[in-house]
């Protein structure tokens, strides 16, 4: 334990940069990913065949082990930053495009009869009507999103995307186990501190549904 | 049958049952009804102790329950339940044979004492291969039923059976359990808080209200002897029997058929042949007349059998009213010639019927006294 | 081509001791947690916390307690599973209609029988799909495995990437897919079987 404190003193500033690095590159990812996967989610709500087959095909591609498509983007498009937020932003994509899609498609049909009823247009339904209430769904979809992201970014250290996965990766490469922890617990606590706050967003989101929400 | 010796149930110092004495002769059909929250779900779970009595004993078949091995108990006592409980993941048939099963029955007995259950209420044999879901709840409710009757349990409880079925099914239903009931001679005891459905198939009412048996009389009894205002108050003044016929309240039956506008024409059809009437009062959801249709009109429409009764243009007619003359009413059917009218109260909801025989039966009952 | 196959046993063996561990542990856990409601959601707290440790960080973790082989892999795997398995089977336990347990218990079944006639067939499509979910992620987990010097077809995709040899990477590659896709229909198959049987009202 005490070694492991010495070695994190004195790896101090490499870890506060790497910690850095880690943060910026899955929120790049992840931005891009809200950015382009929630109009996509709403958009696929209008239509379910269309639905099913995106959904499908991204389910499939989020199968694909990370360390593969990691290697496809080794392969074709290099090593670096760029490669790994290329890579990091699609896997990002599924959780929240079905958050967004489920969150929207289970409002409850009765408030939308509501809505038309009371002359809403449609981005008026959208906007004030089944935003909101598919939102714990959106955040939830983020959330996962988000963790993953956190995760496989140690993993896009060696394609050359830096962050915390490079300490654990000089780490196992020299057999320094203190190394190594120097950047899994920062990682860990990032992660957990990342997830405790969207779980309270969504439970903040759902309290028009009176309960615990499943996550 | 069953004996309920000074019972008490209490949660903390809420009490639900209070010292209730109460005996359901073998045979007999008992109703128990009141207000919510007045026992008397309670007072059925006792009998196959699902809840243990706080005080008290309860004798089921001169056998004191608290020597009893609860489970050994209900077996031997059916159960049947609003939300008719049938396990989804079992065929209708998996669902008839699971008390036999639990019992150990082979195939052969089971299968036999299955023929015999699926006569009892003429289902069509290829129901047993479907799954509960596969069912309208009128035929959950059946095969809920044939579950309780399976290993021939000399008492069964139902606790508000029917409550959660539409009218006529429920209505079906409830001539079915007085049939059945007649035939099979089990001790029945149902829970309901419907005043209808008890004055219907009961043998014997018993009204609750805050744990305590207000009154326990047959229906007749009940109707023409009220204890106090509660039990008139609970019974609706216009079921009262006066020994009089001055209103129509007087003299109205409720056992009047009626479809909501809702129904399809195929299924307000096949109400008519069940119920063997030409017409149909229409009524909307919340009871009230909109008028009514004719087995004629059905059959000269054009609409498609799927359609619903409101399509098909629903004949006016002028109601009686509960607190109008009888005598009136009576003029009115004589002189145009109706042979059965609806009765509404002020808010237009309709609450019973009056046909010219159930006139001359009230007259002749005023003239000879009540005979049945 | 004569490495794919064993590769590919080592990563089921790894894959299925995982989350066969979880699934021993996690059903009668999740059938004791349906009358523990408060320790209930402890656990949850602390599966879901275990969930959220990113895979590399959870791998380095065990292996300090565990070093640098298979064994390491399978326990990460296990605590990963616990979240899903526990979950699934939880929700799938409890989520059995109450008028069809008092039914059960009405017409004289035992706590025992109500568990096994009634909540366990009921819930059964629940756990296949914490089952699923927990396998094939697994699968994916276990190609990270490569790290911490564990076998499996994460070797061949590790050293494919190394060498920049593309056919190498596949060979490790495509198996972990096709198993990914595979267990994903098969077992996804058997809960719409189930389903089916079923027909359970979406409530």
């Amino acid at each position: 334990m005490s070694s492991f404190l010495t070695e994190l003193s004195r790896n101090s500033h490499a870890v506060l940069i790497a910690i850095g690095q880690h943060i910026g590159l899955s929120a790049v990812a992840i931005l891009l990913g809200i950015l382009v996967a929630v109009p996509v989610g709403v958009l696929l709500t209008y239509h379910t065949r269309a639905a099913k087959i995106v959904l499908g095909i991204f389910s499939v591609v989020n199968t694909i082990p990370s360390i593969v498509l990691l290697g496809f983007a080794m392969i074709f498009l290099g090593i670096g930053y760029i490669p790994a937020t290329i890579v990091l932003f699609v896997y990002s994509l599924l959780p929240i495009m079905r958050g967004t899609y489920t969150g929207i498609k289970e409002v409850n049909p009765n408030a939308l009869k509501a809505a038309k009823g009371m002359g809403m247009n449609r981005p008026q339904m959208l906007r004030l009507v089944q935003f909101p209430l598919a939102m714990p769904a959106i955040i939830t979809g983020i959330r996962l999103s988000t963790i993953y992201i956190i995760s496989w970014a140690t993993l896009a250290a060696f394609i050359g995307g830096g962050g915390l996965g490079d300490l654990i990766w000089m780490g196992l490469q020299s057999y320094n186990f203190h190394l190594v922890l120097c950047g899994a617990v920062p990682v860990t606590i990032l992660s957990l501190l990342v997830s405790f706050l969207l779980n309270h967003l969504i439970k903040r989101a759902s309290r028009h549904k009176g309960k615990e929400v499943a996550t | 049958m069953v004996h309920f010796v000074n019972v008490t149930m209490a949660y903390g110092s809420h009490i639900v049952i209070d010292k209730l004495n109460l005996h359901v002769e073998e045979g007999q059909l008992v109703v128990l009804i009141g207000p919510s929250g007045c026992g008397k779900t309670t007072t059925l779970q006792l009998i196959n102790r699902l809840i243990k009595p706080t005080e008290g004993d309860i004798l089921v078949n001169r056998q004191n329950i608290k020597n009893v091995d609860p489970v050994e108990l209900r077996r031997k006592v059916g159960y049947v339940i609003q939300e008719i409980g049938l396990f989804p993941h079992m065929t209708i048939k998996q669902n008839i044979e699971i008390v036999p099963r639990l019992l150990g029955w082979d195939e052969e007995r089971k299968a036999a004492r299955t023929e015999e259950l699926i006569q009892l209420v003429n289902l069509d044999r290829k129901y047993l291969k479907r799954y509960p879901s596969e069912l309208s709840g009128g035929q959950q409710q059946r095969i809920g039923l044939l579950r309780a009757l399976a290993v021939e349990p000399p008492i069964i409880l139902m606790d508000e059976p029917f409550g959660a079925l539409d009218p006529i099914t429920r209505e079906s239903l409830q001539n079915e359990i007085v049939a059945l009931q007649k035939r099979l001679k089990k001790t029945i005891v149902f829970v309901t808080h419907d005043m209808d459905e008890a004055i219907k198939i009961a043998d014997r009412i018993v009204l609750m209200k805050d744990g305590k048996i207000v009154q326990a009389a047959a229906s007749k009894e009940l109707l023409s002897n009220p204890a106090n205002e509660f039990v008139e108050q609970f019974i609706g003044r216009h079921r009262l029997y006066s020994g009089k016929a001055d209103t129509v309240a007087d003299v109205m039956s409720d056992e009047i058929v009626c479809a909501e506008k809702t129904l399809s024409l195929i299924e307000a059809v096949a109400l008519m042949r069940h119920k063997k009437v030409p017409g149909l009062f229409v009524i909307d959801d919340t009871k009230k007349l909109q008028g009514k249709v004719s087995i004629e009109q059905i059959r000269k429409s054009e609409l498609s059998e799927q359609d619903a009764l409101e399509t098909i243009g629903i004949e006016q007619i002028c109601p009686a009213f509960e607190n109008q003359s009888a005598r009136e009413v009576f003029d009115r059917m004589e002189a145009e010639k109706i042979d059965a009218l609806p009765v509404v109260d002020e808010a237009n909801t309709v609450i019973g019927v009056v046909t010219r025989s159930s006139i001359v039966r009230s007259l002749a009952e005023v003239v000879w006294g009540n005979q049945s | 081509m004569s490495n794919i196959l064993p590769a590919m046993l080592s990563h089921l063996r790894i894959t299925f001791l995982g989350v066969l561990a979880a699934v021993i542990l996690g059903l009668p856990t999740a059938a004791f947690l349906i009358r523990h409601d408060k320790l209930r959601k402890m656990l949850f707290i602390i599966v879901d916390a275990i969930q959220t440790v990113p895979s590399l960080a959870m791998l380095t973790f065990v292996m300090l307690i565990f070093g640098l082989n298979d064994t390491t892999v399978i326990v990460a795997i296990f605590l990963y599973s616990l979240f899903p398995v526990l979950r699934n089977t939880y929700v799938g336990l409890a989520s059995v209609d109450k008028g069809t347990i008092r039914a059960g218990k009405g017409i004289g079944m035992t706590d025992l029988q109500i568990f096994s006639m009634i909540r366990f067939p009921l819930a059964a499509p629940m756990i296949l799909t914490g089952i699923r979910l927990s396998i094939v992620s697994a699968l994916g987990l276990a190609t990270t495995g490569v790290f911490i010097g564990a076998g499996g077809l994460g070797m061949l995709i590790w050293r494919g990437i190394q060498t920049r040899n593309m056919g190498m990477m596949m060979s490790g590659a495509v198996p972990v897919f096709l198993l990914a896709i595979l267990f994903e229909y098969v077992i996804g198959l058997f809960e719409k079987q189930l389903n089916k049987r079923q027909r359970r009202s979406i409530s």
